[in-house]
């Protein structure tokens, strides 16, 4: 019994190992091959990024490579690079889920002559050459919180339902969006941030104890694409729309019913395709080893884009109303 | 039974008493939202969990619910939006897909011979792919309200009282009574208390074994569509942990994890203690992070006071040859004695029959404990 079941495992090792080594070799020797690693697949944000970066390639001649995991998990992230640093791809792109624990796997990838890159998330402590940003966090932060004011009539109070306790980008955000609140409107004030993990169910349920701890609340913040409809879906439900006010970071497709029926102000965003299409360029570039310019012509969709640091930026929020939600699929 | 009971008179106590504290320290808590709110949000805990009790009363446990859920949320939130079911045949859809996955862990309990752990953590993940496979890459965005009617807003309630948590009560006053009364009920404790003996005693341990999978099944069906309820969005994520809530709801509930003993009253009350305190959190302005430390500890609690039960030497429970816990204490563990007309828990090495279920670890334990 022991005989076959290790003869099935080399079997299969031996399979997965051709099938791995044969896939980039299938296209031509002298393509650059460009690896994206999000922080999960198949949930919409990142799947819209490969649609971008697949773009990209087709534009600009390269492999596309997209892999990730089904959960968000470090680990089996980390378990992902390895694997690709052993097909030697020429560019590894990652969107970390923990930005410390890919610091080792990365140097690695580094020392083997792979071109190393960050885009989404960052890993400031790591060898990457370059880090693709959507936004930076005063552009998330003062948009969410100039659309809520702009609803809120400038006054009263708000609470924020974030997502992930430790997540990096939301927390930079929130230390924005209080700062900027305190600074610039004086007779609004934040009575609680709460976090709901990356479940719209439980998100709906913490906005609507939100509302009933402070029954004066005319404000919620959505941080993440979860708690966004969430904290809309409370409003509707709570029936309190026109009267609690509600500004998410979210996706199109997931806020176009709150935002037609008045819970949800508005969204924001940035172009996650575009985001994608700006990370496969970035990878060839630095490939090639040449420096960006300060703006630089990426494409017809992405003319301006700002590069200082070694960080590129891809450009201004992106705010969703009920006006321009339709124009966007994802 | 009467120390099962024990258990719920000391929930009630901690419920009652954290109700007051939280009335008197907070001015909402008493709001008809709030408890509103409460209710609609433990509903679908509490629904999986009559039957995550059934089942865990057998000895078993069920850990794929979260991802059975996922898989019957995409299934009926895409027959929602893309087919315009309506509410009736969208229900039936949802406890039809529920049931199905719920038989299917039950045949694989029953008959694979492997413990449930095993079983479920297997299905957990093939649930969870098949539901990836479903979502397709998108979550699915906009889904009508066409089952608002089970959901959290105005539409799910009559007289004030979410049509989720009725249904919940309902189906927990139904599953007590058939766990406490109807012989085949009783069978599940046989079943947990000593399945070889079970079998012996002429139950039918399979087919009960699948029945209380099954019917777990059918109930996380009608759970994702309470969770559907006003619309809204189905992301990937959903359901992730949930089987964790659930078994928090059934322990804290007084379930013994090693099956024979607890009830349904129990875990309703168990979810309920978890719901007021997630929501006191919120309420109270302190920590979300501090749910996670009180959930934490109530579950030690309630195992240390099962362990506490259990751990006591049987004689000062019984006679020497009394079998120490679950069916000493049911005062109907003779039901199943009268199918073979004598005591089957006195045959002397039940191990050495053919049993379609694998408890032979517990009779073990069962056995060291007893010696």
């Amino acid at each position: 019994m022991r005989a076959v079941i290790a003869i099935l495992l080399s079997v299969s090792l031996v399979v997965t190992g051709c099938s791995k080594k044969d896939q980039p070799a299938a296209g031509d020797q002298a393509r650059v091959k460009v690896a994206f690693v999000p922080k999960l697949q198949g949930i919409p944000y990142f799947e819209a990024m490969n649609t971008g970066g697949r773009k990209a390639a087709k534009d600009l001649g390269i492999d596309w490579i997209y892999k990730g995991g089904t959960t968000a998990d470090p680990g089996a992230q980390t378990e992902i690079l390895k694997s690709l640093i052993q097909q030697k791809v020429d560019v590894l792109v990652v969107a970390p889920n923990d930005p410390d624990s890919v610091v080792p796997v990365l140097a690695d990838a580094a020392s083997k002559g792979i071109k190393v890159l960050t885009s989404d998330t960052d890993a400031p402590n790591s060898v990457r050459e370059m880090f693709v940003n959507q936004a930076t966090a005063d552009g998330i932060g003062t948009a969410v919180v100039d659309s809520l004011m702009a609803a809120m009539n400038q006054r009263g109070k708000f609470a924020i339902v974030s997502c992930g306790q430790t997540a990096a980008n939301l927390n930079s955000w929130i230390d924005v969006q209080k700062r900027h609140a305190a600074a610039k409107y004086p007779n609004a004030t934040l009575v609680d941030t709460v976090y709901a993990g990356e479940d719209e169910a439980k998100a709906v349920s913490m906005a609507k104890d939100l509302m009933n701890a402070h029954p004066d609340l005319t404000g919620l913040i959505g941080q993440c694409t979860a708690s966004a409809p969430g904290v809309a879906k409370a409003v509707r439900e709570a029936g309190k729309i026109g009267k609690v006010f509600t500004v998410g970071v979210g996706t199109p497709n997931s806020m176009k019913p709150y935002l037609q029926d008045g819970s949800s102000s508005a969204a924001v965003l940035w172009d996650v395709e575009q985001l994608g299409y700006l990370t496969a360029w970035a990878g060839l570039k630095v490939k090639k080893g040449e420096q960006p310019q300060a703006t630089n012509n990426v494409s017809a969709k992405l003319p301006a884009v700002k590069y200082e640091g070694k960080m590129l930026l891809l450009g201004d929020p992106l705010k969703l109303s009920k006006d321009n939600v339709g124009d966007y699929d994802y | 039974m009467s120390k099962t009971e024990g258990q719920e008179v000391v929930l009630i106590a901690v419920l009652v008493v954290l109700w007051l504290a939280l009335g008197f320290g907070t001015d909402t808590f008493f709001a008809a939202s709030n408890l509103q709110n409460i209710l609609a949000t433990v509903a679908p805990v509490t629904i999986i969990g009559i039957g995550m009790t059934a089942v865990i009363v057998t000895g078993g446990i069920d850990v794929s619910v979260g991802s059975a859920l996922a898989v019957v949320l995409v299934v009926v939130a895409k027959m929602v939006r893309d087919s315009g079911l309506t509410l009736v045949p969208a229900v039936i859809a949802g406890l039809v897909t529920g049931g199905v996955l719920g038989a299917l862990n039950g045949a694989l309990v029953a008959y694979g011979r492997v413990h449930a752990i095993i079983i479920t953590f297997g299905t957990l993940n093939i649930f969870r792919f098949v539901a990836l496979q479903i979502f397709d890459g998108k979550e699915v965005a906009g889904v009508p309200g066409t089952l608002e009617f089970l959901g959290g807003g105005t539409e799910g309630r009559s007289f004030g009282i979410p049509h989720s948590w009725l249904l919940a009560v309902l189906l927990a006053a139904g599953m007590w009574f058939y766990m406490r009364h109807a012989p085949t009920g009783r069978h599940l404790y046989a079943i947990g208390g000593n399945a070889p003996a079970a079998w012996l005693a002429g139950i039918r341990v399979n087919r009960r074994l699948v029945g209380v999978y099954a019917v777990t099944g059918i109930l996380v069906g009608l759970a994702a569509c309470c969770v559907i309820g006003g619309g809204g969005l189905v992301a990937q994520s959903a359901g992730t942990g949930l089987e964790l809530q659930v078994i928090a709801a059934v322990v804290i509930g007084g379930t013994s994890i090693l099956g024979g003993r607890g009830s349904v009253l129990g875990t309703v009350l168990g979810a309920l203690l978890v719901g007021t305190v997630t929501s006191a959190v919120t309420l109270l302005g302190w920590h979300s992070e501090l749910t996670a430390l009180f959930i934490g500890v109530f579950i030690l609690l309630a195992v240390g006071a099962d362990l506490g039960r259990v751990s006591r030497p049987p004689s000062a429970i019984a006679g020497p040859d009394a079998v120490p816990d679950a069916t000493a204490e049911t005062p109907k563990d003779n039901q199943y004695s009268r199918h073979s007309g004598g005591d089957a828990r006195n045959r002397p090495d039940p191990d050495s029959h053919r049993t379609g279920t694998p408890r032979h670890g517990q009779m073990r334990e069962r056995r060291r404990r007893r010696e």
